[in-house]
């Protein structure tokens, strides 16, 4: 049984034909990081929003379910999923913009810690501190009287990880955590993930357009595009031995020569076959229809009927 | 002799106590036709730089010299404008909604009256065919547009004086990794065409090498070493561009977990230590760096390092 378990998630427009995610799977293990990698509209932090039960307006769920540590999250009766704020917890791309402006820092961890782990205020208020200090900050007490804006974007991430991990969270999301940081910023809190992680056994699902980070921090690896899963297996698999055509596209695009005249084309929710099948060189006529993961490895699948069997080439 | 050459230059915002020295003494030559890529992280005052160079901004002290001619506040005056033109990070946002594209690519001509008025419709064609988009395109809206087709008009509308340098903001950072490549192999295949300079800012140091000839590298307002781009990325010098390479992530699997990690986080420009800015974080400092002002010497053929613990080993 693993500490997190997505099985088939499928999400989209409410009564439109539009299917956002597509039998979306993947599971995280205690003490894991488990990527999940894709190019803007891929669908990775809608999945992220459906598992925490943080859909927006007019999105539905349709189908797939949910299980944190052995237990279903997705309720059959509404279809929506139960909120599960102190097991699983989240971090965003926008540091500055999740934390409440108007609160010091401190005192934002510490209403976690009363909420979450029934602790008094001042109890709460040097444990705060003490978190503080955990994720690195020098001089935690001065940072902990601080508002938001007072602070620069590395030091609101660490903010915002403290939260997160006062909970004692099973599952940490990280969406895009530094997306907006700079590079030398974003090392310093790709340790500190790691560190907790070792510390903590934690798991966490790392959400990320960037292959490099990928390479940096992951075990196993998620590769979405247009909702659809394309290819999962390990780091090592996936970018040593990629099986799905879109991988070897999305490796290929840091480095190929492109023709710099012609346009890159979207992505069409309401398709109902392969959703790469019109930028696909190997598309045929069996991409109508919607390819099942195959096995290509021990563990390692790809969503791709060329490894198909009867016209397979695998 | 070079087509821009900026010496000396500063740029301070603010008075007094609450003064913010962005550009601190830079010194800067862009060749024809070259693409010089400048990186740093936020707030070295890479962007600030660009908008002196452009003239959206005054320099506080210090001579910029274009095509042989010093720009003393000239820099606002058309002739500079028509050849020397900027594209900035955020296409959405640099164009204007209420103009068509046909409107967005010829007023820049009739503003600075570059062309006829019956040549300006046979430019905007050729220029619109020359960044990938046809002419069914005129009478379409920015917001009509996608984020890539944006930047292409962004692109275009720079292009339309038929400058001599463009200065390129972070013209990839909103876009995706496959949207950016045709971006970046676009704007290789005009500077094959048109000959046209570019000054290419960005903080993403694998854009920078994919089009840059040379690189500069900027740390709180100065920069710290000017190579080609080959040069930087295989050999880097300056403690700083090799703490800034090595943090960049790579997908090569073996050299997982070999970053220097830098301590600390870049003090504020209003709050300089004397001697090198760099000190608080540099693995090599030394008691000079606290006490003088290191300055950029040549160092090995075509590179510039600002560096004592570097250019002083090297004697």
């Amino acid at each position: 049984m693993s500490l997190l378990e997505v099985r088939d998630l499928t999400v989209g427009v409410e009564r439109s034909p539009h299917t956002l995610l597509r039998e979306v799977g993947f599971t995280v293990e205690p003490g894991e990081i488990v990527g999940l990698v894709g190019e803007s509209g891929s669908g990775k932090t809608m999945a992220s929003l459906a598992i925490m039960g943080l859909l927006p307006r007019g999105i539905e769920l349709r189908a797939g379910s949910v299980t944190l540590d052995g237990r279903e999250l997705v309720d059959p009766a509404t279809g929506e999923i139960h909120r599960t704020a102190n097991e699983m917890t989240m971090i965003f791309q926008h540091p500055r913009s999740a934390l409440n402006p108007t609160m010091r820092a401190g005192r934002q961890i510490a209403r976690v810690l009363e909420l979450n782990q029934q602790m008094e205020s001042r109890e709460a208020r040097d444990e705060a501190v003490g978190m503080l200090s955990r994720v690195g900050i020098p001089g935690a007490g001065r940072v902990a009287r601080a508002y938001p804006h007072q602070l620069s974007g590395g030091m609101c991430q660490r903010v915002m990880i403290a939260m997160a991990l006062a909970c004692k969270p099973k599952v940490l999301i990280a969406d895009e955590p530094t997306t907006a940081l700079d590079v030398t910023i974003q090392a310093q809190i790709f340790d500190l993930i790691n560190e907790l992680v070792d510390e903590t056994g934690t798991g966490v699902l790392f959400i990320t357009h960037d292959l490099g980070a990928i390479a940096e921090m992951c075990d196993r690896v998620t590769v979405l595009y247009g909702g659809q899963v394309m290819e999962r297996g390990t780091l090592r698999q996936v970018f040593t031995d990629p099986r799905h055509p879109y991988t070897t596209y999305l490796f290929d695009a840091v480095e190929r020569e492109v023709d710099p005249r012609v346009e890159e084309k979207g992505v069409n929710f309401a398709l109902q076959g392969c959703r790469f099948g019109h930028r696909c060189p190997y598309v045929h006529e069996a991409c109508a229809e919607f390819p099942p993961l195959y096995p290509v490895g021990d563990g390692h699948v790809a969503s791709c009927f060329l490894h198909g069997g009867t016209d397979g080439t695998s | 002799m070079a087509l821009l050459e900026v010496r000396g230059l500063h740029k301070v915002f603010g008075h007094g106590r609450s003064a913010v020295p962005a550009v601190r003494g830079v010194d800067l030559d862009i060749e024809r036709g070259e693409t010089l890529g400048l990186v740093g992280e936020s707030g070295c005052g890479k962007t600030t730089l660009g908008r002196v160079v452009v003239g959206l901004q005054a320099p506080t002290e210090g001579e910029i010299t274009f095509d042989g001619e010093v720009l003393d506040g000239k820099l606002s005056r058309p002739e500079y404008r028509k050849r020397v033109q900027m594209v900035f990070q955020h296409p959405a946002q640099s164009l204007n909604r209420r103009m068509r594209v046909n409107t967005t690519l010829s007023e820049p001509l009739r503003l600075l009256d570059v062309a006829a008025k019956d040549e300006i419709r046979g430019r905007v064609d050729q220029v619109l065919r020359l960044v990938g988009l046809g002419p069914d395109y005129l009478l379409r809206g920015p917001r009509q547009l996608s984020g890539g087709q944006q930047q292409r008009i962004a692109i275009a509308r720079a292009l339309m004086p038929d400058p001599d340098l463009v200065v390129l903001d972070e013209p990839t950072s909103s876009l995706d990794q496959s949207v950016r490549g045709r971006i970046i192999a676009l704007l290789r295949s005009i500077q094959a065409e048109r000959g046209v300079a570019y000054l290419f800012i960005s903080h993403d140091l694998s854009t920078v090498r994919r089009i840059a000839d040379r690189v500069a590298v900027m740390y709180l307002g100065r920069i710290v070493e000017v190579a080609p781009t080959e040069r930087i990325f295989e050999d880097p010098q300056h403690p700083y561009t090799k703490a800034l390479l090595s943090a960049v992530p790579s997908m090569d699997l073996d050299t997982r977990g070999t970053r220097i990690i830098l301590e600390g986080e870049t003090p504020s420009p209003s709050e300089l230590p004397s001697g090198c800015s760099f000190q608080d974080r540099c693995p090599l400092v030394h008691e000079r760096c606290r006490t003088e002002d290191p300055v950029l010497r040549p160092h090995g053929g075509d590179r510039m390092v600002e560096c004592f613990a570097v250019t002083e080993r090297a004697r």
